[in-house]
């Protein structure tokens, strides 16, 4: 009866502010909701081989704030963390969001999720609005190449050459 | 504090934090070395150590009591690419998700058959009620 799910996670860019992730799964909308919405299922499944997840705490309400806390293989601590705009179950919900560590602080950005179900499949696509092209293409990563990373190397020289 | 560049800036202002940098891109040391050629009580170093530390320009050893201070160059870097690396936390976030979808929606469908079950069960009662009474 299933249909193969396509579950590659798609990137785009829908405007020069904006970058769009979208990823189908294969159960109904209310539960990926609750399952990106309620701590102790966020718990379960958030986090990568690099980026370990040690603390989830959400106040789900208009208003609530959330907070993840991150460590990385090389030890370095971060923190994702925001505040809920709108919390529309199953459909929709929206927050704002920074992510932190030691020495740098992200711009607050907005994240929209969408959750449309069709055939007992769900796909999630979230919205993350900046202000400002460079912010946006910093947090998809090619940016920080270009800016903040040549920034610190030309630190590092300056650093060394005071030696 | 939004600029990614202001801790980093901010610990550089300082004359004394950049010689610290300067004695510390020569190698590791300990605070008490590196008080030495400072006019400056052990706490005051401390607390430079601490700012330099906060803005990811030094990292301090916990293998030993005397926590080598050492510069940082790596932690610099890191501000690359966030999260290690974007797409990769996501993508590998999500499949752990599925796995754990799999299990959300079996838990949903044995509740659900333990309540048609239930239900069953209270409507066999209330008939053998009515048949006693």
């Amino acid at each position: 009866m299933d249909a193969k799910v396509d579950k590659t996670l798609k990137i785009t860019t829908p405007s020069d502010l904006e970058f769009a992730m979208t990823r189908v799964f294969d159960a109904p909308r209310h539960l990926v909701f609750d399952a990106m919405t309620k701590p102790e299922h966020v718990r379960r499944w958030l986090g990568s081989a690099e980026q370990a997840v040690l603390g989830c705490e959400i106040d789900l309400r208009v208003g609530g704030g959330y907070r993840f806390t991150m460590r990385s293989a090389g030890g370095v601590a971060s923190m994702l963390q925001g505040t809920y705009r709108e919390i529309a179950r199953p459909e929709r919900v929206v927050f704002t969001e920074r992510f932190s560590m030691p020495g740098f602080t992200s711009e607050e950005y907005q994240v929209k999720s969408s959750f449309v179900e069709a055939g007992g499949k769900t796909t999630l696509t979230t919205t993350i609005l900046h202000d400002s092209k460079e912010n946006r293409d910093g947090h998809l990563n090619s940016g920080v190449e270009k800016g903040v990373a040549p920034a610190y190397d030309r630190l590092a020289g300056v650093v060394a050459a005071m030696a | 504090m939004s600029d990614p560049l202001s801790a980093t800036f901010a610990a550089l202002a300082d004359p004394t934090r950049r010689a610290i940098l300067a004695r510390l891109a020569l190698g590791e040391t300990s605070v008490t070395e590196l008080a030495e050629p400072f006019d400056m009580s052990l706490p005051a170093i401390s607390k430079h150590l601490k700012v330099l530390e906060h803005a990811g320009l030094i990292s301090r050893g916990r293998e030993a009591q005397w926590r080598p201070c050492r510069i940082a160059p790596t932690s610099l870097k890191q501000v690359d690419g966030w999260l290690g690396n974007f797409r990769r936390f996501w993508d590998e976030s999500f499949n752990r998700l599925d796995g754990y979808l799999q299990e959300l929606k079996a838990n949903e469908m044995v509740h659900a058959a333990g309540q048609t079950k239930q239900r069953g069960r209270v409507r066999k009662e209330k008939q053998r009620g009515r048949k006693s009474g």
